[in-house]
C-alpha cells in the first residue's frame, strides 16, 4: 500500500511537470500579445514597447520564461500581467466566490439525481419513467447559456426579483441575516443552471446502474426469502449501485478550479472562470498558467482520491 | 435510508427558495431605499486594471479615473482646452540659434537686434528679448552597433558655444526662415553641433551629424508652458495640492520601472521646474503641439505615492492602485474585483460639492444581463446596439443621447502593389460601395458618412467637404482610363491580367465581415474580383497587418482629441508594424503632417488639418466609411442642477459627451415637480 502511494505519488508529480511544460509552450506560441505590449495603440512608440516587453521578460527564450514563471509562483512574487496584482492571491479571492457556487450545484445535483434515477429505475416505463428521460434529454440537448436567458428573463420581467451578480444594490446596511439569504438567493439561479446538465447525466447513470443491480440474482433471492422491499433496494441493491459513484466524486474536484466560464459571464459572477477566461483574451501569461497549473494539480489530487475511495469502497479491488 | 432521499432534496430546495422571500424586489430597491436615489449605476462590459491615471490606458479604469482625478486641463464643452486644477497657463518659447562660423558673437547679437529694430513686419512684436547665451554642454544619446551587431547607446557630451537666445510671446514654427529672411548673408549657412563632441569611434561621420542635429538643430525650438495652480485644492485626504505634485506626476511617468503607457506624451519635455507652490514652468525641447492635451492628465499625490516610487521600485504594485486618492469631484468608496466600484461626492471639491452623491460602477460582462438590469432599474442607463435603438427610443421611461463615437471603419489597399498604387484604381473601388446603404441596413442608421481622415464631429474635420459619391458608372470609367478592360468572363483586366485581389478582416466583427460581402458584391457589379477571408485577430495583425503583406483590408481607427496624425499617415511610418501599414506616401500630406505637429495657434491647426483632411481624401489611400454612432438610453428621471439651483433635463456636452455635465446630475423621485424655470 505504502509502496503504491508512494511510486503513485511520484507518477503524477512527474505528470504534472509534463503537463505544465507543454500548457507553457502552447500560450507562448499560440499568436497574439498581452494587451499590454499590444502595438495598435498609436500613443506608444516601440521604444516604450520595448521597454514593456522587457520588464515582463517576453523576449527571453520560453525555456527562461518556463523557469522564471515557476520561480515567482514558488515565491509568491507572480504578478498580473494586466493589473500588477499577486497571481495567487486574485485566484485566491475568486476561489471563495465560485466555491459557494460549486457547492451548492453539486448538492443539487446528487440529491436530485438519485432520488429521480432510483426512481425512474424500479417504475421502468412508467409515465414517471418516461418524462425523467424526455426531460433528461431535453435538458443535454439544449445549451445551457439559452435555458439561463429564459430563467433570467423570467425572474426578471415576471418575478421581479433581482438575480444578476452576488448580491442586491443597496442591501449594505441591511441585517446579517437578509444579507446571508440574499447571498443565497443569488446563488440559487446560477447553481441551478450550473446543476441541470449534472442532473440529467447523473439520474440517467442512476437509472441505468439500479436496472441492473435490480435484475441480480441476489436481489431476486432477497426478495423471494422475504425481506422488506426497501430493505432490499436501499439496503442490498443501492449500495452495489453506488459503487461506479464513488469515483465521480473523486472527479468532480476540477470543477472547482475550472469553475464555468459560460454561468460565470451571464450572471456576473466575479468567478475564476471568467477570471480564466479574461486572462486569455488578453493574454495574460501568469494568470492563465497559475490557473492551468492549479488545475492540472487538482485533477491529479482528484483521480488519486478516487483511486483511494475505489479501493477502500471495493474489497475486489487491492493497490499494490 | 429511503426517507433520506427524499428529505435531503427536498430540504436543499426548500433553503434555497425561501431566500427569495427576504430579497427586496426591484420595486422596493428603486421606492424603500433612499440612497438609490442618490447613485448613478452604469454597467461595463470589464473590470478596471489600474485606478491610476498614468499607468491606466483602457476605457473602464479612465472611466473611474477621470472622475477621481483632475488634470491641470481639461477639454471643455467644445473639445477645446481649457484650465481646470490650474487657475490659468500660458504658452511661451525660448529658441536658440548658432552662430555663423568666424563672427564675433558680441557683434552678432548686435547686427539681429539691429536687424530686428529695423524690422516693420509684424512678427517682430513677438520677440521679447534677444540675448547671447553662456557656452552650455548637453547630453547626446550616441547609438550605434557594437561589434557583436548589437544596438548600443553611449552618452556623447556636446560642448555647446554661445548661441543667440529668443524670447517669444508666442510659439512661432517658421521663426528660423523668418529669421533667415531678415537676416540675409548674416544668417548661418553651417551648423554642425557634431564637432562639439568626443563620438566613440563606431559612430559614423553621417550618423555623428544626424544624431547632433537631431538634438541641437541650428535653431533649436524649446517651447514653455507656465501653469498657475489654483489655491487651495484639496485631495480627498484634506492633504493640499502644490506644484510638487505636478513636477511628481511627471517623474513617475518617466520612471522607467512604472512602465506607464503615457511616457511619449511627456517624452518631448525637457524640464519640469517647481517655481513657487502654485507656479510651475514646463519646458520642451522641441516643438511638439499634442503635448498640451496631455495635461488633461490626473495629478497624483506625491505625499501617498513618493515613498513607493523612490523606495520600492515603482508605483506598479502600490496599493493605492486599487485605493486612489485624487481632487476630483467623485472620491473612492470600495472595488470588489470583477463586480462592482464605488465613488461618492467628494464635499471638499474647490468647485463645492457634487449634486451626484454616489457613482457605481458594475461589471456585467453580459450585454442581454446589461439590458434586463437596465429595464428593471438596477442600472441608471444602458448603450442600446443599433438594431436596438429604436425601440429604445420609443420608450417613455427612457431618455435617449446620440454621439459619434471618436473613430471610423476604412477598407484600405496596399499602395505598395499594383494596381492600388493608382490613385484611379482606389478611387474606383471607392465609388462602387453604396455606404449610405451599409449605413442603413448594417449600422440601423446608427452612423454617418466619413469624407477623410479626421471623424466628423471634430473641430478638424472640413464639414463642407463632400464623401466620395456612389457612382459605379463612373467607377467603371475610371478603371477603362486605368487600362482595365473587360476580359472574355467578363472580369476586368489590363495587359492579361485580372484585376483580382483578397479582400480580408479580423474575426469577430459581424460589421466588417457584413461590409466585406457588400464590397464584394458591389465590386463584382462592376466586373472586380475580389476574394474574402477572416483572420483571428492577432493571426491578422501578425501575419497580414504588421508586415504589410495584403491586398485589402477591412479595419477600424479609434482616435483621441488630439489632430495628429503623424503615425497613421507619414511616409516615414510605413516600416515594420507601423501604423501607416498601406504605404501611404504623399509628400504635401508629409509637409502638412509636420506642420500641424508643431501648431499651437488652434486657427492655424484647424486650417491645416482642413487642407490635411482635403488632400488625403484627394488621394483616398482608403475609401472611407462611416463613423459609428453611441446612443445612450437613460432612465428619464435624471436631472441636471443648474448654476442658479433650476433643475432641467440631463444634456450633454456640445461636443457630444454626455457625461461632461455629470457632478450635476441629480434623480428625482417618480413624480417629483419640475422647476418652474424649465416648465417641462
Amino acid at each position: 500500500m505504502i509502496n503504491w502511494l508512494v511510486r503513485n505519488s511520484f507518477q503524477r508529480l512527474v505528470l504534472l511537470v509534463i503537463v505544465s511544460i507543454m500548457a507553457h509552450a502552447v500560450v507562448h506560441l499560440a499568436p497574439g500579445e498581452p494587451s499590454e505590449v499590444d502595438p495598435t495603440n498609436p500613443r506608444m512608440k516601440a521604444e516604450d514597447v520595448a521597454r514593456i516587453r522587457a520588464a515582463f521578460h517576453l523576449d527571453d527564450p520560453i525555456h527562461l520564461q518556463y523557469v522564471r514563471w515557476l520561480r515567482d509562483l514558488a515565491s509568491g512574487d507572480l504578478k498580473s500581467f494586466k493589473d500588477g496584482q499577486p497571481v495567487v492571491e486574485k485566484i485566491g479571492q475568486r476561489f471563495w466566490n465560485s466555491l459557494p457556487l460549486f457547492l451548492v450545484a453539486t448538492l443539487l445535483i446528487w440529491t436530485l439525481s438519485f432520488p429521480t434515477g432510483i426512481h425512474a429505475a424500479l417504475r421502468r416505463g412508467s409515465v414517471f419513467d418516461r418524462s425523467a428521460t424526455l426531460t433528461a434529454y431535453a435538458l443535454i440537448s439544449i445549451p445551457g447559456f439559452c435555458l439561463a436567458y429564459l430563467f433570467i428573463m423570467f425572474m426578471v420581467n415576471v418575478v421581479g426579483a433581482p438575480v444578476i451578480g452576488m448580491r442586491t444594490f443597496g442591501t449594505e446596511q441591511a441585517s446579517t441575516m437578509l444579507q446571508f439569504m440574499d447571498r443565497l438567493w443569488h446563488l440559487t439561479l446560477p447553481a441551478l443552471m450550473l446543476a441541470l446538465g449534472g442532473i440529467a447525466v447523473l439520474s440517467r447513470y442512476v437509472r441505468a446502474q439500479m436496472l441492473e443491480v435490480v435484475g441480480q440474482d441476489y436481489v431476486r433471492t432477497a426478495i423471494a426469502k422475504g425481506l422488506d422491499r426497501d430493505r432490499v433496494i436501499y439496503g442490498h441493491a443501492l449500495r452495489n449501485a453506488l459503487l461506479p459513484f464513488i469515483t465521480m466524486f473523486g472527479l468532480m474536484l476540477p470543477g472547482l478550479v475550472g469553475g464555468s466560464v459560460i454561468f460565470e459571464q451571464i450572471f456576473a459572477w466575479p468567478g475564476i472562470g471568467r477570471l480564466g477566461y479574461e486572462a486569455i483574451l488578453a493574454r495574460d501569461f501568469p494568470v492563465i498558467l497559475t490557473i492551468n497549473f492549479i488545475a492540472a494539480v487538482v485533477t491529479l489530487a482528484g483521480t488519486f482520491i478516487s483511486d483511494l475511495l475505489y479501493a477502500w469502497a471495493d474489497p475486489r479491488i487491492r493497490l499494490q | 435510508m429511503r426517507r433520506l432521499f427524499l428529505f435531503a432534496p427536498a430540504l436543499v430546495v426548500l433553503a434555497l427558495v425561501q431566500a427569495y422571500f427576504w430579497v427586496p424586489t426591484y420595486d422596493d430597491q428603486l421606492r424603500r431605499n433612499n440612497a438609490r436615489a442618490g447613485t448613478y449605476i452604469e454597467g461595463s462590459i470589464g473590470d478596471a486594471k489600474f485606478l491610476n491615471p498614468i499607468l491606466n490606458s483602457d476605457t473602464a479604469s479612465s472611466r473611474i479615473t477621470d472622475l477621481v482625478f483632475e488634470g491641470l486641463l481639461k477639454l471643455d464643452e467644445e473639445w477645446k482646452l481649457a484650465p481646470a486644477l490650474a487657475r490659468s497657463y500660458q504658452v511661451s518659447e525660448v529658441a536658440y540659434l548658432g552662430l555663423p562660423e568666424g563672427v564675433e558673437p558680441d557683434t552678432y547679437v548686435d547686427t539681429v537686434r539691429a536687424a530686428i529694430a529695423k524690422s516693420e513686419a509684424d512678427w517682430v512684436e513677438n520677440v521679447v528679448q534677444v540675448r547671447l547665451t553662456d557656452p552650455g554642454r548637453r547630453e547626446v544619446q550616441a547609438t550605434f552597433e557594437n561589434t557583436e551587431n548589437k544596438t548600443e547607446t553611449r552618452a556623447v557630451d556636446l560642448q555647446l558655444p554661445p548661441r543667440l537666445e529668443f524670447t517669444l510671446r508666442r510659439v512661432d514654427q517658421d521663426l528660423a526662415a523668418r529669421l533667415e529672411a531678415l537676416l540675409g548673408q548674416h544668417f548661418p549657412t553651417r551648423w554642425e553641433p557634431h564637432s562639439f563632441g568626443q563620438w566613440p569611434d563606431e559612430v559614423s561621420e553621417s550618423a555623428r551629424r544626424e544624431q547632433a542635429l537631431a538634438a541641437v538643430p541650428l535653431l533649436e525650438h524649446n517651447p514653455v508652458i507656465e501653469f498657475r495652480l489654483r489655491d487651495g485644492v484639496r485631495f480627498h485626504d484634506g492633504h493640499v495640492l502644490d506644484a510638487s505634485d505636478v513636477r511628481f506626476t511627471y517623474d513617475a511617468i518617466m520612471e522607467p520601472n512604472n512602465l506607464s503607457p503615457r511616457r511619449a506624451d511627456f517624452e518631448p519635455i525637457a524640464s519640469v521646474q517647481v517655481l513657487g507652490p502654485l507656479h510651475v514652468r514646463v519646458t520642451y525641447k522641441r516643438l511638439y503641439a499634442p503635448a498640451l492635451y496631455s495635461w488633461t492628465m490626473g495629478i497624483l499625490p506625491e505625499h501617498l505615492l513618493g515613498v513607493a516610487t523612490r523606495d520600492e521600485g515603482g508605483m506598479r504594485d502600490a496599493p493605492f492602485n486599487r485605493a486612489p486618492v485624487g481632487t476630483g469631484p467623485m472620491r473612492f468608496v470600495e472595488w470588489r474585483g470583477d463586480e462592482l466600484i464605488t465613488l461618492e461626492g467628494f464635499p471638499g471639491h474647490w468647485q463645492g460639492r457634487p449634486e451626484l452623491e454616489r457613482f457605481m460602477f458594475r461589471v456585467l460582462p453580459d450585454l442581454l444581463t446589461q439590458e434586463l438590469e437596465f429595464a428593471a432599474g438596477a442600472l441608471d442607463s444602458y448603450v442600446p446596439q443599433p438594431h436596438q435603438v429604436e425601440r429604445f427610443a420609443a420608450d417613455e421611461r427612457f431618455m435617449n443621447f446620440t454621439a459619434n463615437r471618436p473613430g471610423y471603419s476604412y477598407i484600405a489597399y496596399n499602395q505598395r502593389k499594383a494596381p492600388f498604387d493608382d490613385p484611379r484604381v482606389r478611387r474606383a473601388l471607392g465609388m462602387a460601395i453604396d455606404v449610405e446603404e451599409i449605413v442603413r441596413y448594417v449600422l440601423h442608421g446608427e452612423g454617418d458618412r466619413v469624407s477623410g481622415p479626421f471623424p466628423p464631429g471634430t473641430p478638424w474635420t472640413d464639414p463642407d467637404f463632400a464623401p466620395l459619391r456612389y457612382d459605379p458608372e463612373a467607377a467603371r470609367q475610371l478603371l477603362a482610363e486605368a487600362g482595365f478592360q473587360p476580359d472574355p468572363d467578363g472580369w476586368l483586366a489590363r495587359d492579361g491580367k485580372r484585376l483580382e485581389f483578397n479582400l480580408i478582416t479580423n474575426n469577430g466583427n459581424p460589421v466588417r465581415k457584413a461590409i466585406m460581402t457588400i464590397a464584394q458584391q458591389a465590386w463584382a457589379d462592376i466586373g472586380v474580383k475580389a476574394n474574402t477571408q477572416v483572420f483571428e485577430w492577432a493571426v491578422f495583425l501578425k501575419d497580414f497587418v504588421n508586415p504589410g503583406a495584403f491586398d485589402a483590408l477591412i479595419l477600424g481607427w479609434r482616435l483621441g482629441v488630439d489632430p495628429d496624425m503623424y503615425q497613421l499617415w507619414h511616409s516615414s511610418q510605413t516600416g515594420f508594424a507601423k501604423l501607416n501599414f498601406t504605404g501611404y506616401e504623399d509628400a504635401h500630406t508629409d509637409r502638412l503632417l509636420e506642420r500641424i505637429r508643431r501648431e499651437y495657434d488652434r486657427d492655424r491647426l484647424a486650417s491645416l488639418t482642413r487642407e490635411l483632411h482635403r488632400q488625403i481624401a484627394r488621394n483616398q489611400p482608403y475609401t472611407f466609411l462611416f463613423a459609428r454612432r453611441v446612443t445612450y438610453a437613460m432612465d428619464r428621471k435624471w436631472r441636471m442642477v443648474e448654476a442658479d439651483g433650476g433643475l432641467v433635463p440631463v444634456r450633454a456636452a456640445r461636443s457630444g459627451e454626455l457625461f461632461y455635465h455629470m457632478r450635476h446630475w441629480r434623480k428625482v423621485g417618480s413624480g417629483a415637480a419640475f422647476s418652474a424655470r424649465t416648465g417641462q
